[in-house]
């Protein structure tokens, strides 16, 4: 107990010393705090992007068809499937979709789009297609020529809400042409190029009359009550309706590249903890030696008036650890401020894109225990094993050199 | 504790140093027999040896050759913890430069070798209570050093030194940076430790004023004692 004493003592016989590096651990651990948060509220804005604004959390085709976009494959048994999937309990809701490849032409040129028939009323739940309309309105519920493109797409094709356009498709089993006009209910951004330059929505059931498709359905997209179970490969969910020729992904799946962005800001994670924490030794190493040289003599004392070696280690373990609670709290404190304030703040990334996914939301840091918790373990860790080298140079002290003048 | 009546024995000590191409020896086959309770001041010119002697009786150096027995036991054959507990058990300590734990209060550096020798609370607080009337500093338990004169602090030290009862104190020039009043009052204190409790004292000094109050003399020159008178 004298020798916590005595650490803790010293710790705070240095006041300003103590600060500085309590200030220095403190920032760092505050860093790892923010920087971790961000990273966390980034991705979660990624994944809410790629996921709300069209895709769905989870989708249903038919096995292939996602490679190919071909007309004719449809999902197997939709009927079944739709009813089997509202009386699922992990999921808050579905909606149907036709996908095909399709050429708008307007006076002022064609574009080919990836024309996707969906259902005006289910579509809602799903994805943002309503709240993006830009100019006009959303499609009305029951068909009616009505077609949405995406601003990019009107600027091409110099078309405004009202105007007229020709939709051509290929047409399922004959692969014969079918043409109809359409009228430009709305204008939508979603602030993705690709989407708002080559998709456009169209009433799901004038999209299977178009493709001659019956009640086939290409696409179902899923919105899950829990976005973790979408991305949990293991659920049963995936296997049930992965069979019969059908195949249910998560947007894990859908979206591999922004899979990849996690795995790699898992690792990125862990190079950037590590250089931290190397930061972290070196403040306390050299905090600890400066410490240990100023007091040298005492030292000397220490070890000759019966002080073992090991209680001369253990001073110094004592003293990183409380030199580690000071600057865990300075670092607690300071890393609550700085998420708070940009938690009310955010940080705007608009318009930035990143794997494939273009940030339209501001980023606000997500607080999650283990910031709070792992983070200044590690540093309490990080400051013992630092600790090991001054800790055995103490022990190591024989009472005359560290005296210099001896008896 | 088992006191024996040669607390201290020397024998044939010899310490060479090298400095470089040169070699120095500090210590010439010195042989010395210090008895339970003596005063003694061993004093000599600077490079005489006598901060060498102290240092090898004390354990923090060791002899080239030559052997020293403190309280029957070969010290300079003991290393690590065994070498630390045996001076902690056996060795009081006075520095120069008082050399107290800043950090700690007058109680709690009294304190301190009791509390790595492991006694008691109680115990513990009976003997600081009762070594501070001996030195004087009743009442002052709670203070720092720094709140200290130098002659307050160094009269902590003696207590700090004597508290657990050890077989000999080693005091380096206890008094010399004290003005003479003060040194004069701390000789007094010791002088009265050693005759009613039977202390061993042994300084290394410069002091005449020591040297004049020593029960013995022991002179060093250049490695080897030149003189060892014995008074009373």
């Amino acid at each position: 107990m004298v020798l916590v004493k005595l650490a803790w003592r010293n710790v705070l016989r240095n006041k300003r010393r103590t600060v500085l590096s309590g200030l220095a651990v403190g920032i760092t651990l505050a860093c790892m705090i923010f920087i971790d948060g961000i990273y966390i509220g980034m991705l979660e804005s990624m994944i809410r992007t790629a996921t709300d604004t069209l895709l769905g959390q989870g989708q249903i085709h038919a096995a292939g068809f996602r490679d190919t976009i071909e007309v004719e494959k449809t999902i197997h048994n939709t009927e079944g499937i739709a009813e089997s999937l509202g009386s699922e309990k992990v999921l808050s809701g579905y909606t149907e979709r036709t996908v095909s490849v399709a050429m708008l032409s307007s006076a002022a040129g064609v574009s080919s789009v990836l024309l996707y028939g969906i259902d005006p009323e289910t579509e809602k739940r799903i994805s943002m297609i309503d709240e993006a309309i830009l100019k006009g309105h959303y499609l009305a519920p029951e068909p009616g020529g009505q077609i949405l493109i995406g601003s990019k797409a009107a600027e091409t094709l110099e078309l405004e809400t009202g105007d007229r356009l020709v939709l051509t498709a290929a047409q399922a089993d004959t692969g014969q042409l079918s043409q109809e006009m359409f009228r430009v209910a709305g204008i939508f951004q979603m602030g993705m190029r690709e989407i708002d330059r080559g998709i456009a929505f169209i009433h799901i059931n004038q999209s299977r009359e178009l493709l001659s498709l019956g009640n086939a359905t290409h696409e179902i997209a899923l919105k899950f009550r829990n976005i973790d179970d979408a991305g949990n490969r293991s659920l049963p969910f995936w296997e049930t309706y992965s069979q019969s020729g059908n195949e249910a992904l998560g947007w894990r799946d859908l979206i591999p590249q922004l899979d990849g962005v996690i795995e790699l800001s898992d690792t990125s994670t862990t190079i950037t903890s590590s250089m931290v924490f190397c930061i972290v030794a070196v403040i306390i190493v050299h905090t600890l030696f400066m410490s240990l040289y100023e007091r040298m003599f005492e030292f000397g004392v220490l070890r000759a008036i019966g002080t073992r070696p090991l209680s001369m280690a253990l001073v110094i373990f004592f003293e990183a650890a409380s030199l580690a609670i000071v600057s865990i709290i300075i670092g607690l404190l300071l890393g609550m401020c700085i998420m708070y304030i940009f938690s009310v703040y955010g940080i705007n990334y608009r318009g930035i894109e990143f794997a494939g996914v273009t940030i339209t939301e501001l980023i606000y840091p997500v607080t999650t225990l283990r910031q709070f918790t792992f983070f200044p373990a590690l540093i309490f860790v990080f400051s013992l094993v630092a600790a090991i080298y001054p800790a055995v140079f103490a022990a190591r002290l024989t009472p005359a050199k560290a005296m210099r003048r001896t008896l | 504790m088992k006191k024996s009546e040669d607390v201290l024995k020397v024998v044939d000590i010899s310490r060479t140093y090298r400095s470089g191409e040169v070699t120095v020896n500090a210590l010439k086959a010195v042989n010395l027999t210090i008895a339970q309770g003596e005063f003694t001041a061993i004093a000599g010119p600077s490079g005489s040896g006598k901060t060498t002697l102290l240092n090898i009786i004390s354990g923090l150096d060791v002899p080239t050759s030559g052997h020293a027995l403190l309280a029957g036991r070969p010290i300079s054959e003991m290393k690590g913890s065994e070498l630390s507990d045996f001076r902690r058990d056996h060795i009081g300590f006075i520095f120069q430069a008082y050399n107290l734990i800043p950090v700690l209060s007058v109680k709690e550096n009294i304190e301190y070798i009791m509390l790595l020798q492991g006694i008691g609370e109680k115990e513990r607080l009976s003997r600081v209570v009762s070594i501070l009337e001996q030195v004087g500093l009743t009442g002052m338990e709670d203070r720092l050093p720094r709140q200290l004169s130098g002659g307050q602090q160094q009269r902590v030290a003696v207590a700090r030194a004597m508290v657990s009862g050890p077989d000999i104190i080693l005091a380096d020039e206890p008094t010399a940076n004290l003005d003479s009043h003060t040194g004069a009052s701390l000789l007094n204190i010791m002088r009265e430790l050693n005759e009613t409790k039977g202390m061993t004292f042994v300084f290394s000094t410069h002091d005449t004023m020591i040297m004049e109050r020593a029960k013995r003399l022991v002179l060093l020159k250049d490695g080897e004692i030149v003189k060892d008178e014995k008074r009373q």
